[in-house]
């Protein structure tokens, strides 16, 4: 579905990430967990287009996106939740799922929001409200919601529980899991590889813009190194 | 003449003066939200604007009505021009290179419409004429006309930018550019719809500049585009009612001065409150200030 084939991605003359290679199947849960600044949120950018990557390709569904303009990759099938939601705080919560809906006919937008709304009811409540006003989780939320206005067969999560408190961090992984099991695809980056690991078929470990292991979600969950690492035990 | 009807009077004059800066005030504003340019070549699209409607009515002696349309498309076309000219290509340069710029275009302007349409001051033959008397105050057409369109033209905008989906995409990319990518929106076809609606804006406010003074010059762009651009500052640079507010007050602000016998000291005191704007509160009256939940 996704396939990330040995990609450099440099900011300025900093070689951020080095050789990395991935692939992420349809159906799956696929998570690149690391440290902060390992280059885990600099990977989905250069899948979503926002950054270049100077060798190698990002192949979605057969076809290379390394080249295609961020707002033509979207239709494509690609939604990318960003790290820090980045919702649009002065526009009001339907206005941000309109946004997400751009590159769909209008007439898909009111049942793409229904959909929605059941997904994540309290947005249904606040719909009217500035997404400014929204509490961290409500956001986070409004963001995942913004994505699937898009009609994405493939959604990038950065950071989905950061900042969120335990209760929400649970509520947004039931979430994602539900999501895929009907049928979306999903690269979940986290640095709470606990959670992360718990959800995902399988993972990368990402140390310093390199893949340094990768396996099954429940081998590394299992590793003495990874736990040791990333896991606090 | 009482005192009150002098008020009146002067209100008008101001509210005239104050719509024609809030037009271009919102096109610096507007500019200045979506990619933080200071588009110093906006005063310019004005003049060149009022020479359209110059050359339309006396050398092709078209009705004032098609020229005053063929004004704003000339003007609209100028400003998306601009853009993809010189702008678009420094889309990822730092941003003193795109004021540099925007000085330059400024500059060449001014220059070429000299060099083409002459030094001197071209006259523009009037045609909204007469005015009503109202007890002892004297309305001019031209300035009911000026402050309608004015207002007109900002419900317009108003309902552009809040309803449709280009104005939610222009307000999604100034908001945050790489999450309205995100959301499949085009940066540069939204940037160039900015810059168009701007441009228009700047054409409405060209002919009603010369509806109120009668003449064309390469020059007459600079001052106008100052002082729409300190408009802008004050009422908050980015905010679209800012530059609308911005505009009236400081239109209001000449009429007051000149009111009480200082029309000499009318451009140094709006040159002053942009000082006093910066010096105190620099984000303007309504400036964005939005506090980031994490």
């Amino acid at each position: 579905m996704l396939k990330v084939d040995n990609i450099n991605v440099y900011y300025g003359n900093i070689h951020a990430i080095k050789d990395v290679s991935f692939e992420v199947n349809e159906g799956e849960i696929v998570t690149l967990i690391g440290a902060n600044g390992a280059g885990k949120s600099t990977i989905l950018k250069t899948i979503s287009g926002l950054l270049r990557t100077k060798t190698g390709d990002v192949i979605l569904k057969g076809e290379s996106i390394k080249s295609v303009a961020p707002h033509k990759i979207v239709a494509k099938g690609l939604a990318h939740v960003p790290e820090g939601r980045r919702v649009f705080l002065a526009m009001s919560v339907e206005e941000n799922l309109e946004m997400g809906a751009y590159t769909q006919p209008a007439s898909s937008i009111a049942p793409n929001m229904q959909e929605v709304f059941q997904w994540f009811p309290r947005l249904k409540e606040r719909r009217r409200q500035m997404a400014g006003t929204l509490s961290g989780g409500e956001q986070q939320m409004l963001a995942m919601g913004r994505a699937m206005m898009s009609g994405a067969k493939v959604l990038l999560l950065d950071e989905p529980s950061m900042g969120l408190s335990p209760l929400l961090v649970k509520e947004i992984f039931e979430i994602i899991t539900e999501l895929n099991k009907r049928g979306m695809t999903i690269l979940l980056v986290e640095q709470n590889a606990q959670m992360a690991l718990s959800v995902a078929q399988r993972a990368y470990v990402l140390e310093t813009g390199r893949i340094i292991m990768q396996g099954s979600a429940a081998e590394l969950l299992n590793d003495d190194s990874v736990r040791k690492a990333y896991l606090g035990a | 003449m009482s005192l009150i009807s002098q008020i009146i009077s002067q209100l008008v004059n101001g509210l005239q003066s104050g719509s024609i800066y809030a037009l271009v005030a919102l096109g610096y504003s507007m500019v200045y939200g979506i990619i933080l340019l200071l588009n110093f070549a906006h005063g310019d699209i004005i003049m060149i604007g009022a020479y359209v409607v110059f050359y339309a009515m006396t050398s092709f002696s078209l009705p004032p009505l098609v020229a005053v349309l063929l004004a704003v498309i000339a003007c609209t076309l100028l400003g998306a021009l601009i853009e993809k000219v010189a702008y678009t290509p420094l889309r990822s340069a730092p941003r003193l290179s795109l004021l540099i710029t925007a000085i330059g275009v400024s500059f060449l302007l001014e220059n070429g419409a000299q060099l083409v349409f002459g030094a001197g001051a071209k006259n523009v033959p009037s045609f909204i004429d007469g005015g009503v008397q109202i007890g002892d105050v004297y309305l001019s057409y031209v300035s009911v006309v000026t402050i309608l369109v004015s207002v007109a033209s900002m419900v317009v905008l108003t309902f552009l930018v809040q309803k449709t989906k280009l104005g939610k995409a222009m307000r999604a990319v100034s908001e945050d550019m790489g999450a309205a990518q995100l959301m499949g929106i085009s940066l540069n076809r939204t940037i160039s719809f900015t810059f168009a609606v701007g441009s228009a804006l700047a054409g409405i406010g060209s002919v009603l500049y010369i509806c109120a003074y009668g003449q064309a010059s390469p020059t007459m762009g600079s001052m106008l585009g100052l002082k729409a651009f300190v408009a802008a500052v004050l009422g908050g640079i980015g905010s679209i009612p800012g530059a609308m507010i911005g505009g009236f007050v400081i239109g209001l602000l000449e009429a007051l001065v000149t009111a009480v016998g200082l029309s000499t000291w009318k451009d140094g005191v709006v040159f002053a409150v942009l000082i006093v704007v910066l010096l105190v509160k620099p984000t303007g009256i309504l400036g964005r200030q939005i506090t980031e939940k994490v």
